[in-house]
């Protein structure tokens, strides 16, 4: 069964000479343990896509279902609820609570759900630790560069073990390497731990990491696509750049 | 700690100034409720204690509820009481001493100013304490002018035992011989002169008369036994009398009551101008942190921890703010008490000590100072619940209102403004208070509504200052950005300086009122004035002798006397002041509110009296009503002739009868105040030095002539009135905090701004002028509102009193002045950090700002 | 050409014979199971080395004619012409591109939907990158950094053209509206005054959309 089911997903921003179709009767359906790329060109829906899916906002027309459960006929404090447990979610930037630090924001979706922080903590720590962060436990978001600040936004969202990660641009902020990095992260996620993760971006780079790549255009999906080819593909290519080097 | 606290203190940690600045608000709203609150039980208690002499061994202490005298025998009623084991009648005066009368030494201060004449049956009141003498003996039931005094006072006055002291009385000076010396007296009250009862009878000419017995009931009573023996008594008395602890001094309570709850209303205005600033403040907070709140909704916090985190971080500051506002406070009122001794002491005869802390007082004012910031914040953490979550994702830039400023609270504000102007037209003086405030209150409604215009209106003035700079527009548009914002510190600054402008309206028709009548009133050649003026209950007086050679004086006109008693009626405590009608009328008189000058003819003949203002609300009572007032010896009728002031006795309920009837009523015959006039071409220089010798066997009086007494009365207004203006200016304070608050964080938000102004070439100069100009902009805003305001709630509080006290009003144009200035040097004051900070930013900082 | 001068290279730093040759720029690759060499390459371009007279036998280990075993050694030229190739950059070639072509000429002949060109060309470009992405995690930076570099250029390269094909699609609208260039078919025979061909007066330029 699939993970995410979006059906005629449509969001209508504004109203009357002025409205905007952001999303235009979108269906998507996502598998547990997927790592999906949605990309397209700016002002095409993905974002808003990401939105309606995290619960972060309501959709005009169509539902969202998430493991089984729509989300239209929650109320705010049980999709809030969702998104403490079920979901996890990575930004583009600003990430974290600039007076809390790294541990404390890792820590944030089980303290939320009443846990005591230190027990949280305790969960929160491992995950930083995984992260390559275990140094970096007591320093504030302004101590870190960019890719540790991500890298602790995946803890955090992972901290709670949500079935479902959601990251908006991830690595939009960061420098080729970081991006990389993250973007690797975000393949393990799914890869060794399971999660499924639906990822927005806009850098075709990034995007090669993930399993499935949806296309969005004009609030429409207008293609979708699987990467893995065959094994020894990227053996082939390599041979073949090498090739071109010849005469 | 549990996630709310954490964030809470972090945010508050991380702005340090701004912290400062709003928590200062509120420590400034405590100190004033505190500290005030503080300082007059304080005075209260010294009073009593003051009067209560060698209270401490008795277990109860009857006295006569008007506080007056009664006759000896009434101590026969306590014969048959059981449980009673011994009582003891005295009579006890506090007797005013003229400066220097003890060290003869003008040159040093005076430690003593007043005595506690006692008259005791010596034996008798042995039963119920101890004298242990030091030196010489006790008093023998047969001495007549002897007295045994404390060391203290033996020390002060340079004696031993055997040597002779002289004390003002009634007959002038009487010579008592020191037959024995007590110990020092520990306490503040004022130091005793034991003689027997029947040598302070003929000193005080309260002959036969007692005003004190003290009753020890039997050893090991409990609390329910001695309720029910206090019950016997009370019911053996009957209800002129009282068992329980002594309080004389009834009208100076009843005044410092009255201050008490001036300056209460004081620290409330204070602490309501302190919520103004709180609002202001997380308003601001809200909005910097939308990102912050958008992220923890979307990470999964509900509305209800959003709410929660806002609250504690405001419950955190109120904490902190009454913490330091109750230490500061308590500090203040130590400050007051010290500063106030000297001149109180030339009213009243206390000794202030430290303040006295009430536990409850400690807990109401917390409760106050955690309870307006609270309430302050309660807004908007319910709009930071509202941020949704994806503000996290698409933060939006420093909320610029475009919304409508002339929205409902605008109207409301009108409608109110409009049926104001109708209440004090109506002239219906119910109306007229409230109306005032609700004045103020639709001025700050409508505030927002028109920043716009007034801040073009006097942005144009601003910018010919600035017309080289170019920035005079910046600080213009700065404003009108967020009109709301700018709204909330004008009001601050409205309420502040509308209060300032009010009390000078209130202060300049007052006084314009009060002189005249002085003129009127007091225009005497000469004056015997005694040391306290207005509490007449505790100066020893003269016997009419006085007054009788002083007539015989030639050139002497006219001697108009003063008598006093004190009473009841209504269950409110009353002056009651003899007068001789003719006489009084010619030297001195009184202002009609109701009724005339035939009333002078009425008192006099009939059992009729007038009244003042004060008495009339006090009690309730009409102007043809009848009244009861209550005498040692039962209620005696009297009939309302008329209600008319003057103005030493502006402020206490008091009614003037004739001394006749205060004679056969009170059996009062001591004259308190004299006040003479010469004939017409008489010999002024030979008739004063007379009236001079005369009055040197009563040092009790001084003798000034009227026209030095008016200029003392005149310097006393204007002392007063300017403690008034300071205490009032006071209250402006709070507005400098607002509007240095609003600059903070107007030049914080905009550190992106500011850098890339930098970043273009302004230079830091002009970055300093531009909030200058918007400072100043803010406070001419404030300022104006306030003097509107504030010339209104004038006008409001002078019509008002004017049923107390009648007076016209007059345009307070040094009210309006100060205003004026103080705003303005508010506004650059508060300028003065913002504009420093501004220019000093760095501009590769600033533009890196998030 | 790049072949011929890092055998130039190699024998620059010291004189080798052909199969040492041969087996040393294998290995510089990455192993015959990346690249394998023909040896008759190699010793192709070692005799053309010679007759340009950038490289010599040398006269050491002569022992017989196998060419296997002759050595060679850089001459003064060769040095110098190696210099010179490592002072300057490698021209790029970007302009042939087959997907171009497919593009131009579906467009024109409005025999294909460009843009279902470009999503298939999208598709497959990240399918490689995908796998390019995948291979390079798998190399081990201490001892396999040529693979990982190259893989590093494909993807880049792979990202590049995506970016591209992008730029593509936006101008999609003004590319279709384009007219077709039809080449002119010159008539036989000198042109006359006026006529196409002409030089009197001067032709209207046409505008390639390419």
């Amino acid at each position: 069964m699939s993970i995410i089911s979006a059906q005629n997903l449509t969001k209508i921003f504004g109203s009357g000479a002025t409205a905007v179709t952001a999303l235009d009767h979108v269906n998507l359906s996502v598998n547990p343990g997927e790592f999906v790329a949605i990309m397209g060109p700016s002002g095409c829906g993905k974002s808003t896509l990401l939105h309606l899916i995290g619960g972060l906002d309501r959709p005009s027309d169509g539902k969202v279902v998430i493991d089984g459960t729509s989300i239209a006929e929650m109320n705010d404090d049980r999709i809030t609820e969702l998104r403490r447990r079920k979901i996890g979610f990575v930004f583009q930037f600003f990430n974290l609570i600039p007076v809390l630090n790294a541990i404390e924001n890792a820590a944030l979706p089980i303290t939320l759900d009443g846990v005591k922080p230190a027990e949280a903590q305790k969960k929160a720590a491992e995950w930083l630790t995984r992260f390559g962060l275990s140094s970096r436990l007591a320093s504030r978001p302004d101590q870190l560069s960019g890719g540790e600040q991500q890298r602790v936004a995946i803890a955090r969202a992972l901290a709670a073990e949500p079935a479902l990660i959601l990251a908006d641009e991830p690595t939009g902020n960061l420098d080729t390497r970081s991006g990389d990095e993250i973007a690797g992260l975000m393949r393990d996620v799914a890869k060794k731990y399971g999660r499924t993760v639906v990822m927005v971006t806009h850098d075709p780079r990034i995007a090669a990491y993930a399993d499935r790549i949806v296309f969005l255009k004009d609030g429409k999906i207008v293609d979708e696509t699987l990467l893995e080819r065959n094994n020894d593909g990227g053996a082939a290519i390599v041979a073949q750049k090498i090739r071109e080097i010849g005469d | 700690m549990n996630l709310q606290l954490t964030l809470a203190v972090r945010y508050l940690a991380g702005r340090k100034l701004r912290t400062a600045l709003t928590t200062l608000a509120i420590v400034f709203g405590v100190v004033l409720i505190f500290g005030m609150n503080t300082v007059m039980p304080t005075l209260i208690a010294a009073l009593q204690a003051n009067v209560q002499g060698a209270e401490g061994q008795a277990d109860f202490t009857i006295t006569n509820v008007a506080g007056d005298s009664f006759p000896a025998d009434v101590t026969s009623r306590l014969q048959d009481i059981d449980g009673i084991r011994a009582f003891t009648a005295s009579l006890e005066r506090a007797v005013n001493l003229p400066a220097d009368f003890v060290d003869n030494n003008p040159a040093r201060p005076d430690r003593i100013m007043a005595v506690n004449l006692i008259g005791i049956i010596p034996e008798q009141a042995r039963s119920i304490r101890a004298y242990p003498i030091l030196e010489g003996r006790y008093l023998n039931d047969s001495d007549t002018a002897a007295t045994v005094i404390s060391q203290t006072l033996a020390d002060a006055f340079s004696v031993k035992a055997g040597d002779s002291i002289r004390l003002p009385s009634i007959s002038g000076l009487t010579e008592l011989s020191v037959v024995g010396i007590l110990p020092a007296d520990i306490g503040p009250e004022n130091e005793s002169v034991l003689v027997t009862l029947p040598q302070a009878q003929k000193m005080t000419g309260e002959s036969g008369n007692v005003n004190i017995i003290r009753v020890n009931v039997e050893a090991f009573a409990d609390m329910a036994r001695r309720t029910e023996i206090q019950g016997k008594i009370e019911a053996a008395l009957g209800k002129n009398y009282r068992a329980g602890t002594l309080m004389a001094g009834e009208e100076m309570f009843g005044t410092m009551e009255l201050a008490q709850i001036a300056l209460s209303m004081f620290g409330a205005l204070a602490l309501f101008m302190g919520g103004f600033i709180i609002f202001n403040t997380f308003r601001t907070v809200v909005t910097e942190r939308r990102r912050d709140i958008g992220m923890l909704r979307a990470l999964g916090a509900t509305r209800r921890t959003i709410i929660g985190a806002i609250l504690t971080e405001g419950f955190l500051q109120g904490l902190l703010g009454s913490a330091i506002g109750l230490l500061f406070g308590y500090w203040m009122a130590f400050g007051v008490l010290k500063v106030a001794q000297g001149p109180l002491s030339a009213f009243v005869n206390i000794k202030l000590g430290t303040p006295i802390v009430e536990p409850g007082l400690v807990i109401l004012s917390i409760l106050l100072g955690v309870g307006v910031t609270v309430l302050a914040g309660l807004l908007p953490a319910w709009s930071a619940s509202r941020v949704t979550p994806l503000e996290a994702l698409r933060p939006t830039v420093t909320e610029v209102e475009f919304t409508r400023q002339t929205g409902r609270g605008f109207w409301a504000g009108m409608v109110i403004l409009v049926l104001t102007v109708l209440a004090i037209l109506s002239g219906q003086s119910t109306l007229i208070l409230p109306g005032g405030i609700l004045f103020l209150v639709g001025l700050v409604l409508v505030a927002p509504g028109l920043i716009r215009p007034f801040v073009s209106l006097f942005g144009r003035v601003v910018g010919f200052a600035t017309v080289r700079q170019g920035i005079g527009g910046l600080a213009q548009s700065n404003l009108t950005r967020q009109p709301s914002r700018v709204a909330v510190t004008a009001s601050t600054s409205l309420l502040g300086l509308a209060v300032i402008v009010a009390a000078g309206g209130l202060v300049t028709s007052m006084s314009g009122t009060l002189l005249d009548m002085l003129q009127d009133s007091l225009g005497s050649d000469y004056v015997y004035l005694p040391p306290s003026v207005g509490f007449w209950g505790s100066n020893v007086g003269a016997a009419p002798e006085l007054a009788e050679s002083l007539r015989a004086v030639p050139g002497v006109e006219t001697v108009s006397t003063l008598r006093f008693a004190s009473s009841q009626a209504s269950g409110q405590v009353v002056s009651v002041l003899g007068i001789q009608p003719d006489e009084f009328q010619r030297v001195s008189g009184l202002v009609f509110v109701e009724g005339n000058k035939s009333a002078y003819e009425e008192i006099a003949s009939e059992h009729a009296l007038i009244a003042n203002s004060v008495f009339m609300i006090g009690t309730g009572l009409k102007a043809v009503d009848t009244v009861e007032l209550s005498t040692s010896d039962g209620q005696v009728q009297y009939r309302i002739a008329a209600v008319a002031t003057d103005m030493l006795n502006a402020k206490i309920n008091t009614v003037y009868i004739s001394q006749d009837h205060l004679q056969t009523d009170f059996g009062n015959t001591e004259d308190v105040f004299i006040q003479i006039d010469l004939r017409e071409g008489a010999d002024r220089e030979a008739a004063g030095a007379q009236i001079k010798a005369l009055g040197e066997n009563y040092p009790q009086f001084k003798v000034i002539s009227g026209v030095d007494y008016y200029s003392t009365i005149l310097a006393q207004f204007k002392a007063a009135f300017s403690a008034l203006y300071i205490l009032f200016a006071i209250l402006a304070f709070p507005s400098l905090i607002a509007m240095l608050n609003t600059l903070t964080i107007s030049v914080i938000e905009r550190t992106r701004e500011i850098g890339m102004i930098r970043a273009v070439g302004g230079t830091r100069r002009q970055i300093r002028n531009m909030v200058v100009a918007e400072a100043l902009l803010l406070a001419a805003i404030g300022a104006t509102f306030g003097i509107l305001g504030g010339m209104y709630l004038g006008y409001v509080l002078v019509t008002a009193i004017d049923v107390i006290f009648p007076m016209g009003y007059s345009f307070p144009v040094s009210g309006i002045v100060a205003a004026i200035v103080i705003g303005l040097l508010f506004g650059v004051l508060a300028a003065i950090i913002p504009a420093r900070q501004a220019a000093r930013l760095e501009i590769i900082q600033a533009l890196r700002y998030e | 050409m790049s072949v011929r001068y890092a055998v130039l290279g190699l024998i620059s730093q010291k004189p080798r014979h052909g199969y040492e040759t041969r087996v040393v720029f294998e290995s510089l690759v990455g192993g015959d199971e990346n690249w394998e060499v023909k040896p008759a390459q190699i010793y192709t371009t070692l005799d053309r080395l010679e007759e340009a007279g950038l490289v010599e036998r040398s006269s050491d280990l002569g022992e017989g004619e196998e060419p296997s075993r002759r050595v060679f050694q850089v001459t003064p030229q060769g040095e110098e012409a190696l210099q010179e190739w490592f002072a300057s950059p490698v021209p790029s070639e970007h302009q042939r591109d087959e997907f171009f072509i497919k593009l131009i000429i579906g467009v024109a002949c409005r025999q294909a939907d460009p843009e279902r060109l470009i999503q298939t060309q999208r598709v497959l470009l990240f399918q490689e990158m995908h796998a390019a992405t995948n291979q390079r995690e798998e190399y081990d930076p201490h001892t396999e950094m040529a693979q990982i570099l190259l893989l590093d250029k494909a993807i880049m390269h792979l990202e590049a053209d995506l970016r591209w094909l992008d730029m593509i699609e936006m101008r999609l609208e003004a590319i279709k509206e384009q007219p077709l260039p039809e080449p002119e078919i010159r008539r036989r025979g000198r042109p006359r005054k006026g006529e196409k061909g002409s030089t009197y007066p001067p032709p209207e330029k046409v505008v390639s959309p390419l």
